[in-house]
């Protein structure tokens, strides 16, 4: 049986080693998202002022690509409020996704309506689709506001 | 029984016997650790912030851990090729080193991914865990499938393991398959890479089911198959020393099993308290006709057992597995040095390796050197020389050491050596032979310690 001062060397070199390779492949990536979801603006006061200034009627945001999939909302303006929020397109690639988007859509439309703009917070668990939606209610909002 | 001796050829079906040399398993398994690695990289477009730094490091020990369990699975899957290239005790050795390296990235990719996951929920890592594990699909049997992972490696570890019998151990080892095919689920349905990802599926399922076959073909139908074709039965038990007995083994077709000398089987008696064991025995005489014959030191209660076994008793013998072979040698002129219960496979490599060969046996007395009249016959039919040592009575003994094995053997520096015996006795010849000049791709020898 070897010594334990090999067998410890052994064990420090492979951990070494490994927490090394994971750290070199983590830093060659880029760390500002390329995702272009995540890379838009922020929705900012100009959500506000979009549904105020808003024209009556319902628009479709535009089709926001996210790391799981398509995602498109629907709003509906009525004398400056928002009053109705759907999602028409949510990812569903796999059971996995839908099951994320069947909690996190909800949740979504409900912070939404409470809000009455496109700031709001993304669902944990639904980091991407939640960007997704927000970015996609935005639009939506722009195009209400003409 | 065994007074006419025959210089035999090796069989056809040894001849032709592929061996896999030992370099191309590790080199194998690294290619496939870059793909996987690759299968990573090319689905990750950034890594973004803190939650995205430890769910993507999660996500690569994940999937080098679920490789690298397929990996393990394949090297015990004794594939005859892999045995008798790289040699059973290598590949356990790999699997031993292997399994342990493998349990703690596991360990590492579930408290990764439990923490990112938690930093992106904004939640404690206590409620995330409750959530991965109860809301995530195929996850509360990945979770049973990583703590029976681990509770095999705990007991797995050598202070652990020298606590209970071989057996208890082995069977409780076998409790990795069931936590290996619990786990496999989640990492299609919870894996990253595998979210929509027809090609990365269809390599998961491919290595997975491949790694499967390759078990249920060589480990299950092969032995069974071999069982039915050669109908192997116990027709006679000899004692040779004390506490050492040859069992001697008839059956049909011998020479298909393709058993060179120098290697060994894994056998099972269909003996009351014998037959759930398969445990390996060299052969110790070339396979002649329709006999095999093992000679067995009592170690255990296994090996105890065999001075009593019935003749006409049943027989499964898996293999021959093993590297320890002629096929090995690369020099004319040879070694054999045997220590104990190692005269064994030696002595069947005594009779048959061609050119120069002296046998150098140690032993505890001389009643302990097992097959004696046997060795003496075959020396003087071929010429070679034969060197007999025992500790007991004081005088006879042969220190391993530099000066006396170049004395005993001036020209050792030119021969290939085979080494078998005690893992203490090995312990000090290796040193000692290279000390004495031979290198170390000219010393042979299998060591089953790991």
């Amino acid at each position: 049986m070897r010594p334990t001062a090999i067998i410890v060397g052994r064990i420090a070199a492979a951990t070494g080693a490994t927490a090394a390779g994971v750290v070199m492949l983590l830093s060659l990536k880029p760390h500002d998202s390329a995702d272009p979801a995540l890379a838009a603006p922020d929705p900012g006061p100009s959500g506000i002022a979009s549904a105020a200034n808003a024209q009556n009627g319902t628009f479709q945001g535009r089709v926001v690509k996210t790391r799981y999939g398509p995602v498109q909302v629907e709003a509906t303006v009525s004398n400056g409020k928002l009053t109705d929020v759907r999602a028409l397109r949510m990812p569903n690639e796999d059971e996995k996704d839908r099951e994320i988007a069947r909690e996190a859509e909800p949740k979504l439309e409900k912070r939404a309506l409470a809000a009455g703009d496109a700031r709001i917070d993304a669902v944990s668990g639904a980091t991407y689709t939640s960007k997704g939606y927000v970015l996609s209610l935005q639009s939506a909002l722009d195009r209400a506001g003409g | 029984m065994m007074t006419t001796i025959q210089r035999v050829a090796v069989g056809h079906a040894a001849r032709r016997a592929w061996r896999v040399p030992p370099s191309w398993p590790p080199a194998v398994i690294a290619v496939g650790a870059f793909l996987v690695v690759l299968m990573w990289w090319s689905s990750t477009p950034a890594v973004v912030g803190l939650d995205g730094l430890l769910t993507e490091a999660g996500r690569i020990t994940g999937l080098l851990a679920g490789y690298g369990c397929a990996m393990l699975l394949a090297l015990m899957a004794r594939v005859p090729a892999l045995e008798r290239g790289a040699g059973s005790d290598r590949l356990a050795r790999w699997h031993s080193m292997g399994g342990r390296y493998i349990v703690s990235l596991l360990v590492a990719h579930v408290l990764l991914i439990i923490w990112g996951y938690a930093v992106t929920a904004n939640t404690d890592v206590f409620h995330e865990t409750a959530a991965v594990v109860l809301d995530y699909p195929e996850m509360i049997k990945a979770t049973a499938g990583f703590l029976l992972l681990l509770g095999v490696g705990i007991i797995s570890a050598r202070a652990l393991r020298r606590r209970m019998r071989y057996e208890t151990w082995h069977y409780l080892h076998f409790l990795t398959y069931v936590a290996i095919y619990l786990a496999f689920g989640h990492q299609l349905a919870d894996g990253a890479q595998f979210a929509g990802a027809t090609w990365a599926r269809a390599l998961w399922y491919t290595l997975y089911i491949g790694v499967a076959a390759t078990l249920v073909w060589f480990r299950f139908l092969v032995p069974v198959r071999r069982a039915l074709r050669h109908r192997l039965r116990v027709a006679a038990v000899r004692t040779e020393a004390p506490g050492v007995v040859s069992v001697y083994v008839t059956g049909r077709r011998l020479d298909e099993l393709g058993a060179e000398p120098g290697q060994f089987f894994r056998w099972r008696f269909l003996a009351p308290g014998l037959w759930w064991a398969a445990n390996p025995y060299s052969l110790s005489a070339p396979v002649r006709g329709d006999q095999l014959r093992i000679t067995v030191k009592e170690a255990g209660d296994h090996s105890r057992a065999l001075a009593h076994l019935r003749p006409g008793t049943r027989v499964w013998a898996e293999g021959p597995y093993g590297a320890f072979t002629g096929a090995a040698r690369r020099r004319d002129r040879t070694l054999l040095l045997a220590g104990g219960v190692g005269i064994t496979p030696l002595r069947a490599l005594f009779e048959t390796l061609p050119g120069d060969v002296v046998l150098v046996y140690l032993a505890r007395g001389p009643r302990d050197l097992a097959l004696r009249d046997e060795l003496d016959a075959i020396a003087a039919e071929r010429g070679a020389r034969v060197h007999y040592f025992v500790d007991d009575p004081a005088g006879h003994a042969l220190p391993l050491t530099r000066r006396a094995l170049r004395g005993l053997i001036p020209d050792l520096p030119s021969r290939d050596v085979y080494l078998c015996g005690p893992p203490g006795m090995t312990a000090a010849a290796l040193p000692a032979l290279r000390r004495s000049g031979v290198p170390r791709r000219h010393i042979h020898h299998e060591s089953f310690e790991f």
